[in-house]
């Protein structure tokens, strides 16, 4: 008698099939999707209100205060940050520990199969499953067209974007750690504990600036922070998918059930040393997309052109706390605009202290020196235009042309009609419905 | 040597297979054959290693040293999946799901003849059970569909780890029939028994097993010619050989 094992596509698409069997099967993936709702309602629900309280008061042409992308979408879809790091997690642990502890993983790893097949079936299921439940956001985006909201597609592409990375390098870290970690309470901790590790690592770069700031940069929160503000930039694009790509080969790695303890662990370094060496090289890739209707992110393209063709390197030295709001506002403001055009610019912060409260009396305290081609200059502005005038100052360079009519804004004043009812009721009850469908057809 | 031409190559041939736990030796340079069409049973007592033995032979537990050759050829871990398959005892795999959809997980993924789904549902009685879901069933009729599992499964060597625990008499009876019919297709089967009994009434060969260690390996009688030879006085019976050999 000789074995006739059927083609791996063949084996793959049954792997296929029975992991989004297990999903449906999964307690923890319908809580997620039922919990869905209520998250983007009270983000929604939230949101509408302030924004009809911002459009109220600032009039017709509110600009940037009024714009949908800060407004509504950028809190209405931080539901899901919310959902990723506390319910996204079990999921996918509960899709790892539950085969190991029931013995399915015993039998199906003896079908000779890439580990890495294995762990890209699950993780297409589980990231289907992250998507299901981003439908609620779409309902948000309904409600908000039937109250008159304007949508700006590309912008709440690239949020919805950044979350759906987010899920997926969640899922990714979720199924490396549930593979090493020998049950799903170990995992769950563990898991929950690189969430946490990454806030340490922002409340560093708060306090301490210096490399902490450089490190953060590349933290989930940063990510998403990122893509809420419709900004996509390559290396941080590149790194997270590099962090995802590593977290799989971790995962499959321990599917070597034959493999001694000490070998996957080899492996799991080496795979870790490799991907810290990407990510590092991914960091120095520049480029970037700004997919805000208001330009949030960027100067005026005039600016931008003009800024872009400075031959010689732009060198400041902020004399600014790493907790100073002056610097919070300056990296966030324009030193972030002008590190996506500049073609060579470098920042370095001059402090003695952490807060700066004890530095006021200093009088270089605050300044910010622009050198250029020899040329210094101080300011302390700390606004997009005042920077700007610096910079062509010191540069000779006439700013951008004629000045483009800025982002008017859409303001508008509506109540979250009809948004209880559905994100609160409706959603949850045709969930439970769903699930309860499911599980009787499943036999 | 015309002599060597006679001695027909064994199916599997274990050699020095060496498993520890730290300071555990769970397997001690274990060594034996299958031969193709045979029911070999593996007996020992508790903490003998015949579970590790199972996992180290299926390639998903790592072994500290030790080959396993198949038709001759030494064949590594990830490989072995193609010419054995093994089913744990004590396991219930998918278990929100239909016995019905893990047989046909089973055949879909591992390759297994649909045409004998009917037959073996049929021989191992689970028709009832085949809308039940898995974490619903008993152990004895988990025991019987993990059974049609491997029996479904297109393997040429089967491995089952204690494949009557949880049956009752009549039971291990049947399966005991559907095993035979299945080795006499031209199936090869390795059984850890746990009751020497049920092993001495349904394997043609024998592996004891203890601490770790082959005690011994042959048909009833080799056993007890090889216990007799070494002073033992146990005659024929199997449960004898074993307490005389380990």
């Amino acid at each position: 008698m000789t074995s006739s094992l059927p083609n791996r596509a063949a084996a793959w698409r049954w792997l296929l099939t029975k992991e989004w069997r297990e999903l449906l099967a999964s307690r923890a993936w319908w809580v997620l999707v039922a919990l869905a709702g209520p998250l983007v309602g009270v983000s929604f629900g939230n949101a509408v209100r302030a924004y009809a309280e911002v459009s109220a008061g600032a009039g017709n042409a509110c600009g940037i205060v009024c714009a949908p992308l800060i407004g509504i979408w950028a809190p209405t879809f931080s539901a899901y940050e919310i959902a990723a790091i506390f319910l996204l997690p079990f999921v996918a642990i509960r899709a790892v520990s539950g085969d190991a502890h029931s013995g399915a993983l015993t039998l199906e790893i003896q079908r000779p199969l890439s580990p890495l097949a294995r762990v890209a079936a699950r993780a297409a299921v589980l990231v289907a499953g992250w998507m299901i439940a981003g439908l609620a956001a779409l309902v948000a985006m309904a409600l908000w067209a039937s109250y008159g909201g304007s949508t700006y597609l590309p912008e709440v592409g690239v949020v919805a974007l950044g979350h759906l990375l987010n899920g997926t390098l969640t899922i990714a870290l979720a199924l490396a750690i549930g593979s090493v970690a020998d049950n799903p309470s170990t995992a769950a901790i563990v898991t929950l504990a690189a969430t946490i590790g990454t806030w340490v690592i922002a409340f560093a770069a708060a306090l301490q600036g210096g490399v902490w700031t450089t490190i953060a940069d590349y933290t989930p929160t940063a990510m998403v922070s990122m893509f809420q503000h419709a900004l996509v930039q390559t290396n941080v694009l590149l790194a997270t998918l590099v962090a995802i790509a590593a977290a799989f080969v971790v995962s499959a790695i321990w599917l070597r059930l034959y493999d001694t303890a000490a070998r996957r662990w080899a492996r799991t370094a080496a795979t870790l040393v490799v991907a810290a060496g990407l990510a590092a090289g991914a960091a120095h890739v520049r480029g970037s997309w700004d997919a805000s209707e208001s330009r949030y992110n960027s100067f005026d393209e005039a600016d931008e052109e003009a800024l872009a063709r400075l031959p010689a390197p732009l060198a400041i030295e902020a004399h600014l706390a790493p907790q100073d709001p002056r610097r919070t506002a300056l990296e966030r403001g324009p030193f972030a605009k002008l590190r996506r055009v500049v073609p060579s610019m470098r920042v370095t912060y001059v402090a003695r202290t952490g807060t700066g409260m004890y530095e006021e009396s200093d009088p270089g305290y605050g300044e910010v020196r622009y050198t250029y081609e020899g040329r210094t200059a101080s300011s302390r502005e700390v606004s997009d235009e005042g920077v700007l005038e610096t910079i062509f100052d010191l540069a000779h360079l006439a700013p951008g042309g004629e000045e483009e009519e800025g982002f008017r804004g859409h303001p508008l004043v509506a109540t979250a009609k009809g948004a209880a009812v559905l994100f609160y009721v409706v959603w949850p009850a045709v969930v439970v419905g769903l699930a309860i469908l499911v599980g009787r057809r499943r036999r | 040597m015309p002599g060597d031409l006679a001695v027909p190559l064994p199916f599997v041939r274990v050699d020095g297979l060496t498993k520890q736990y730290r300071r555990l030796t769970a397997l001690d340079g274990v060594g034996f054959s299958i031969r193709r069409g045979e029911m070999l049973g593996l007996i020992g007592p508790n903490g003998a290693g015949k579970t590790t033995l199972f996992e180290c032979l299926a390639g998903v537990r790592p072994v500290d040293g030790g080959t396993v050759a198949i038709d001759g050829r030494s064949v590594a871990p990830p490989g072995r999946g193609v010419h054995l398959f093994y089913l744990p005892d004590g396991i219930a795999p998918w278990p929100a799901q239909s016995v019905r959809w893990a047989l046909d997980f089973t055949i879909g993924f591992f390759g297994g003849d649909r045409t004998k789904r009917d037959e073996v549902v049929g021989r191992l009685s689970i028709g009832p059970l085949l809308r039940q879901p898995i974490g619903t069933l008993s152990k004895g009729q988990r025991k019987r569909v993990i059974l049609a599992m491997g029996l479904l499964a297109p393997q040429p060597l089967l491995l089952f780890d204690e494949p009557f625990d949880g049956l009752d008499l009549r039971q291990t009876r049947d399966v005991a029939d559907v095993l035979r019919e299945h080795v006499i297709g031209g199936r090869t089967l390795f059984l850890s028994i746990h009751q020497i009994a049920d092993a001495a009434r349904v394997c043609d060969r024998f592996v004891l097993l203890s601490g770790g260690r082959v005690r011994g390996e042959g048909t009833a009688d080799e056993l007890a010619a090889i216990s007799a030879a070494r002073g033992g006085t146990c005659g024929q019976d199997l449960e004898e050989v074993f307490l005389a050999l380990t």
